[in-house]
């Protein structure tokens, strides 16, 4: 049990670095990630992670990256969990027709090969981070609908959902403030490996040439660092960070994650 | 066979809601229909271009276009991709085997792996060599696949030079395919592992409170073949979902793998069509795609139905 607790604190901290990081890259980079110096520098004293084949300081990308990154993962898994959320509520509560239509709906949507649509998506349009969040929230909700749902009918039965009926509150006050708090315990880790999938998803996409190269992410440093001639040349110090960087903070939400799931003893699937 | 009428009727709903709108998304995007059709590669003059049109039928009504389009896909007519030079479905019929090469042998032995390791390691006491396992998959599960592959290829090719960098020829002896699908599944099957064994760790957890399990151990067996013969087949069902629902994800997955490692499958294509913004060919790729996922929930559903049985006297 110690084990666990201490486990859990190490993923709350690294998160929120990254969070802190993001929010503070102003202040904590040394240089504008745009500001151009001599290109394809090694780490030295005043670029720790070298620079470059712009001359763009390699360590003040890493900071700023982090924010698009963390925007695309976090907002997408907002978006995705909200609508997850509001489809496994209502179809849990009300059943019947309802809930036959939108598991339907569920179905059909967990068939759909999310990247390979959202690639065609952004090879049509101009790719942008919004569109990318946009599009994986609205295609990665299936999994918490099913979990939310299947969460809600237990929980409808009970007897405290029942004694509310009785006492004759609306529907809708029962679902938000009788039946969603009891939900959170799923959703939670629900949540957290949402982010994870969303930020792997970016990720890989920005590695096929789809991000968005007005707001750099650590995913769209890779794919630079890699058309460029990063590998080739063994600049570790420019591919390397970005994709750690990646694992970190998905290590860290996952384990918070499925550590929050052990804990609570819920199975999600 | 054991799958219910709905559930078939639900995938087929699914196709057709995923056909049409692989038919909207070049319609209704910004730009010229035509090079949304055609690809960006493809430079024609004026009068062309009409011909085009008729013969692609843009001139006809929409009603009309989308039968034309049904009809074209019942008689596998994913139309013509000028940068290849090619028909899109011959294409795409030439690069499948290679991704499909890969992807098979990696779902079994990520499928085997993990759920043995992960059932030992939800079994198990929270020891040592447990602890390092978990945190081994939980990376690897946190990491983007084709990352994993970018730096094996830098350790095993690039440093050390024990495998080859790139792809591999159709002309190849088996020892060669081998050699060079080796990294590749390797790196998927960790992938796909991680997955499963997260999964099955969680199962195990849950399954081995449950009280056949106490009884188990008053009858007096030991460990493990409590582990094996009683709460295994209990605790795989969500693995075996898992794998279904995970289909569409590992097959991108692979895609991007296959990209890292210059293999001549279906994500090399996707990616040679994206830069050259191919669009024939990606839609002719989603299609394909959106056929094997579909069809991998259907198998999926029917094993399950033959493992549970359960499931089978609901229908």
């Amino acid at each position: 049990m110690n084990n666990k607790r201490k486990l859990n604190r190490f993923g709350i901290f690294l998160v929120a670095m990254f969070v802190l990081i993001a929010i503070l890259a102003d202040i904590i980079s040394p240089h504008d990630p745009w500001d151009r110096f001599e290109p394809y520098e090694k780490p030295n004293r005043n670029h720790i992670l070298g620079t470059n084949d712009i001359g763009n300081d390699i360590f003040s990308e890493l900071i700023h990256g982090s924010r698009a990154s963390l925007v695309v993962g976090i907002g997408a898994a907002i978006i995705a969990t909200l609508l997850g959320l509001l489809v496994g509520l209502f179809s849990g509560y009300f059943k019947g027709t309802l809930d036959e239509m939108f598991m339907g709906i569920t179905d059909i949507f967990l068939m759909i090969p999310r990247i390979p649509l959202i690639i065609i998506l952004a090879a049509f349009l101009n790719s942008s981070n919004w569109l990318i969040m946009l599009a994986l929230g609205l295609l990665w909700w299936t999994s918490t609908a099913r979990v939310v749902r299947s969460r809600t009918l237990q929980v409808r039965e009970m007897d405290y959902v029942a004694s509310a009926k009785c006492l004759g509150f609306r529907n809708s006050h029962i679902i938000f403030s009788d039946i969603l708090p009891n939900i959170f315990p799923v959703v939670v880790p629900k949540f957290m490996l949402t982010v994870a999938t969303a930020m792997i998803s970016e990720a890989s996409l920005s590695f096929l040439g789809l991000g968005d190269p007005s707001m750099k992410s650590w995913g769209l440093m890779i794919n630079f660092a890699l058309i460029k001639g990063g590998l080739v040349n063994e600049m570790w110090w420019w591919y390397l960070p970005p994709g750690l960087c990646i694992i970190l903070f998905v290590y860290s939400i996952v384990s918070l994650g499925f550590s929050f799931e052990e804990r609570k003893k819920v199975n999600l699937r | 066979m054991f799958v219910s009428k709905k559930k078939v009727l639900r995938y087929f709903i699914a196709l057709f809601i995923i056909f049409t709108l692989n038919f909207i998304i070049p319609r209704a995007m910004p730009g010229d229909p035509i090079t949304n059709l055609l690809g960006e590669n493809f430079i024609a003059s004026e009068t062309m271009i009409q011909e085009l049109k008729i013969e692609l039928g843009l001139n006809k009504s929409l009603p009309a276009q989308y039968l034309d389009y049904w009809k074209d896909i019942f008689t596998l007519r994913f139309g013509y991709s000028y940068h290849f030079n090619q028909k899109v479905i011959s294409l795409i019929y030439m690069r499948m085997k290679w991704t499909l090469a890969l992807l098979f042998p990696s779902i079994l032995l990520g499928a085997i792996v993990g759920t043995l390791l992960g059932a030992l390691s939800g079994w198990k006491k929270n020891n040592m060599p447990n602890k390092a396992t978990t945190w081994v998959f939980l990376a690897t599960y946190s990491s983007p696949p084709y990352f994993l592959g970018i730096i094996f290829l830098y350790i095993f090719s690039f440093k050390w030079g024990l495998l080859p960098f790139k792809g591999f020829y159709e002309t190849g002896t088996l020892l060669d395919v081998i050699q060079h699908l080796f990294l590749p599944i390797l790196i998927m099957s960790a992938f796909t592992a991680s997955r499963n064994y997260m999964i099955m760790r969680g199962s195990v957890l849950i399954e081995k409170e449950k009280l056949y399990v106490v009884y188990a151990h008053a009858k007096g067996l030991y460990g493990n073949s409590i582990l094996f013969r009683h709460i295994f087949k209990n605790a795989s069902l969500p693995v075996f979902t898992l794998i279904a629902l995970d289909f569409g994800f590992l097959l991108s997955g692979a895609l991007f793998v296959e990209i890292v490692f210059s293999m001549n499958g279906m994500g090399t294509l996707i990616y040679e069509a994206l830069l050259s913004r191919d669009y024939p060919v990606l839609q002719g790729c989603f299609l394909i795609i959106t056929i094997m996922v579909i069809a991998a929930n259907f198998i999926a559903d029917i094993l399950y139905s033959i493992i549970d049985p359960r499931v089978r006297e609901k229908t």
